[in-house]
């Protein structure tokens, strides 16, 4: 299943649970609405009952392992929820909703976190707030794609035993979501201050690993964690495999070796002819271009230009060639934060493309894209597609250590990427501000400036959710980017060792599966 | 034989230097930097700066490259700038894996390639010459990947003898160990096995064909024994050589087919620290496969020796 492939987009990807918000200033401090604190508390911030099933063992392929497990590090959360935990999850409504903390209350200033009494990491060291002070001390200084929201955190008081402060050199409005994200989950700081983090992962969750019952690269075992502070899960024990190789993993469920496998969609027919499978789709990574060169004298300066290649744009063709792909009219899907039902994208329509693009003077469009292996037809696509309006865009095809440090660093003119922010905050930060480091051009609109600082101004509140839709239609409206696609994960499912499968709450994870509502089929 | 090994020693030693420093050099001809793969999309010039930094990036390349030198020499190949961990370690969890599946392809490639060559060579231009022959053409155009495809589709997925997870320790249970290596042994081995096999055949057909054995014939001695005792020690000769061909490549198509069978060896290792620039890791990779290759070949040119005195330094 090429892990090359999924490797190399999420690369790029993830990584912005976050970005930077050394810009999140709202510039105006005075405005700022959010001085009023916003809090959050629940009585049962642990998961739902199930009953243990004794002895029995859920065999999971996600088709490697991490490189390491500590906070900060690249881990995708189909292993990071098998022992860790985190401070906050995404609850149904996409909103963060309480996990090791059990409430919370934000101001701009500080987000003071009250934390789940009773809970110990598997190593018996206590989760207490000094706890959470190392662990978020240490994702802010590693070097790496999720360290960029942390950077607002100024320093961090441990208050009491259960009580920490974070205090903040900046609003912070997505920092909840961040915490939910596998950007921070929590570790023993014990295993961290002696470094074995690294390899062996020591969280909160109902599983420890299991390093004597595991086989290094091929199979990590996580018992069960005796101590575990909430429900214990249907399963027993957790075992991840790292079948890379999709026809292998196919093989592997067929045998009976595993019960539940990432999967691609010309792996669907096996499982049909096998039988006791079950399929589950959810979104996964989405992607879009990116006008970079939109500064003054810039070949996409000019609004109608971009407007034209938006609308020049097909990507349907795309979606034709890969059924794993779906067009769709922007970067938030609905139910989340900055989705805006009025936004509804640059159909194709090349008639119009060419209006707009002669209205603007027909500017010189001339330049190179840079694609790497995994991208590549998808840019060669539009590429061609945008050379029928006139542009004259070369791709040229990187290995992807090179696309991943040139393609968005200003050198082109255009860029694809993954951007898999979760929060319009962040997507904002990200690519649109200013200072966005996925700005290079450093242009922003007045009125795009406007819109995002009222809603940076709103905090976590209510009318914030409004003011980030206002945010993105304006975003789509001056065609900043477009083009959005998304990508379709694939998780296969044993029913006859496995129930209760379904996607997982998470948006934006790649390999996950709702671990802990799976029971042994039949019990 | 001591001034054999030595002869050949002198040979290798500059061999792994060489080696060694174009290792190093190879990475800075990489475009792109490790500082940026890491960073992810959050980079930003004075980020990326920062962690070239940490990282002893910003060092000149001399003082990096006598640096790498001195920990070399100590067996300290650096530490992988994404895991953090010592990159000897990393080899280490990972070289069992393709040692393993290496040495049991050579098993079933010198199994295969000196039967069938020995078998062969001894009827040429019967119909089992041209058979076997055809199917060593055969066995070389196969692609091992897809081979090895067919392999676990056919063995463990249609019959289910054999596992498709199939990397269990030697010191883990060796049963176990055994078992798992059969399909990847065999993917390896046909490949290989047939190019052995050619090369052996074609060395048979010579020596049967000197004049030293229409002498041993002449003399009474059994067919048999000038088959096996002189035709076949003669033979072997050239084969050595292409065993260490062999060898070599069979290093490489194992990092590609431990993909098939789900092997934890250095071949993913290798792929995934490229795509992520981890250099210190990318060179302990390098470094080691080159010494394996130039290891085997010098324990090969010493067994040459050993088995042809013409070959000895004078």
């Amino acid at each position: 299943m090429m892990k090359t492939t999924r490797f190399a987009r999420l690369a790029v990807p993830v990584a912005a649970a976050a970005l930077l918000l050394g810009a999140c200033s709202s510039d105006d401090p005075a405005e700022d609405s959010s001085d009023e604190p916003t809090s959050t508390t629940t009585e049962d911030a642990a998961p739902s009952a199930g009953g243990q099933v004794a002895g029995s063992v859920l065999r999971a392929n996600w088709g490697g392992f991490p490189e390491n497990w500590a906070p900060g590090a690249e881990m995708e959360a189909g292993y990071m929820r098998v022992p860790y935990e985190n401070l906050t999850k995404l609850g149904d409504d996409r909103k963060p909703a309480p996990w090791l903390a059990t409430s919370w209350e934000q101001t701009d200033e500080a987000l003071t976190l009250e934390l789940q009494p009773g809970v110990t990491f598997h190593d018996g060291t206590p989760f207490d707030a000094e706890a959470v002070k190392v662990n978020l001390e240490l994702i802010k200084n590693t070097p790496g794609p999720y360290a960029g929201p942390f950077q607002v955190i100024d320093s961090i008081d441990a208050v009491n035993d259960l009580t920490v402060q974070i205090n903040l050199s900046a609003p912070a409005p997505s920092l909840l979501t961040t915490l939910a994200t596998r950007a921070a989950p929590m570790a023993s700081p014990a295993a961290i201050a002696d470094g074995s983090i690294a390899q062996t992962p020591v969280g909160t969750g109902p599983w420890a690993y299991d390093e004597a019952a595991s086989i290094a690269g091929t199979r990590m075992t996580f018992g069960p964690f005796a101590e575990y502070w909430g429900d214990a899960p249907g399963f027993e024990t957790v075992q991840l495999f790292a079948i890379e190789e999709d026809n292998a993993a196919s093989t592997a469920m067929i045998n009976g070796e595993i019960d539940v496998t990432d999967t691609e969609l010309d792996q669907l027919s096996v499982f049909e002819e096998a039988g006791t499978f079950e399929t589950i789709a959810y979104p996964g990574i989405r992607n879009n271009p990116m006008f970079f060169d939109r500064g003054p004298g810039g070949m996409f300066e000019e609004l109608e230009v971009r407007q034209a290649a938006c609308y020049a744009i097909n990507t349907q063709v795309v979606a034709d060639l890969d059924p794993d792909v779906t067009p769709v009219s922007q970067h938030f899907a609905e139910g989340e934060q900055g989705y805006n039902p009025a936004i509804t994208g640059y159909e194709h329509d090349l008639e119009m493309a060419e209006t707009l693009y002669s209205q603007a003077g027909s500017p010189a469009v001339e330049g190179d894209w840079l694609s790497t292996s995994f991208n590549n037809r998808q840019i060669s696509v539009y590429a061609e597609q945008l050379g029928e309006l006139g542009f004259n865009l070369t791709v040229q095809e990187a290995p992807p250590p090179q696309y991943f440090s040139e393609w968005n660093a200003g050198a082109y003119p255009i860029g694809l990427g993954s951007n898999d922010e979760l929060t319009p905050y962040d997507w904002y930060q990200s690519w649109f501000a200013a200072e966005a480091p996925g700005n290079p051009a450093g242009v922003e609109s007045d009125q795009l400036k406007a819109a995002a600082d009222a809603a940076i101004a709103a905090g976590t509140s209510e009318e914030a959710d409004d003011l980030w839709a206002e945010v993105t239609l304006i975003i789509s409206e001056e065609a900043l980017t477009c083009a959005h696609i998304q990508s379709q994960e694939l998780i296969a499912v044993n029913t006859d060792t496995v129930s209760g499968a379904a996607a997982p709450s998470e948006p934006w994870e790649t390999v996950l599966i709702n671990f802990r509502d799976l029971r042994p089929a039949g019990s | 034989m001591g001034k054999l090994v030595l002869y050949r020693l002198g040979f290798a030693i500059p061999q792994l230097l060489v080696v060694s420093v174009v290792v190093f050099s190879l990475t800075y001809l990489v475009p792109g930097s490790p500082a940026a793969a890491i960073l992810g999309v959050s980079a930003t010039p004075e980020s990326i700066a920062l962690v070239e930094e940490q990282l002893g990036l910003n060092r000149p390349a001399g003082e990096r490259l006598l640096e790498w030198f001195g920990g070399l020499v100590q067996g300290d190949l650096g530490t992988a700038y994404r895991s953090g961990l010592p990159v000897t370690e990393m080899l280490a969890q990972r070289i069992p894996a393709t040692l393993s599946m290496i040495l049991g392809g050579m098993v079933v490639a010198i199994v295969i390639g000196v039967g069938v060559g020995v078998y062969t060579g001894t009827r040429p231009g019967t119909k089992a010459d041209r058979l076997l022959t055809g199917g060593t053409v055969l066995g070389i155009a196969i692609p091992e990947f897809w081979l090895g495809i067919l392999l676990t589709t056919v063995f463990a997925a249609q019959l289910g003898w054999l596992p498709i997870i199939g990397w269990v320790p030697f010191t883990v249970d060796p049963w176990g160990w055994f078992v798992g290596l059969i399909l990847p042994s065999l993917t390896l081995g046909i490949t290989g096995g047939a190019i052995i096999a050619r090369q052996t055949r074609a060395s048979m057909v010579r020596a049967l064909a000197a004049p030293y054995t229409d002498t041993l014939t002449a003399a009474g001695v059994p067919r048999w024994k000038i088959l096996y005792q002189y035709g076949v020690k003669n033979a072997m000769v050239p084969v050595l050589a292409s065993i260490g061909v062999v060898f070599a490549i069979l290093i490489g198509v194992s990092f590609v087919i431990e993909k098939v069978f789900s092997f934890p060896g250095l071949g993913s290792l290798m792929l995934t620290s490229t795509i992520g620039q981890d250099f210190p890791v990318v060179q302990g990779v390098v470094l080691f496969t080159a010494t394996l290759v130039i290891a085997v070949n010098l324990l090969i040119d010493i067994l040459y020796g050993l088995i042809n005195p013409q070959a000895r330094p004078a």
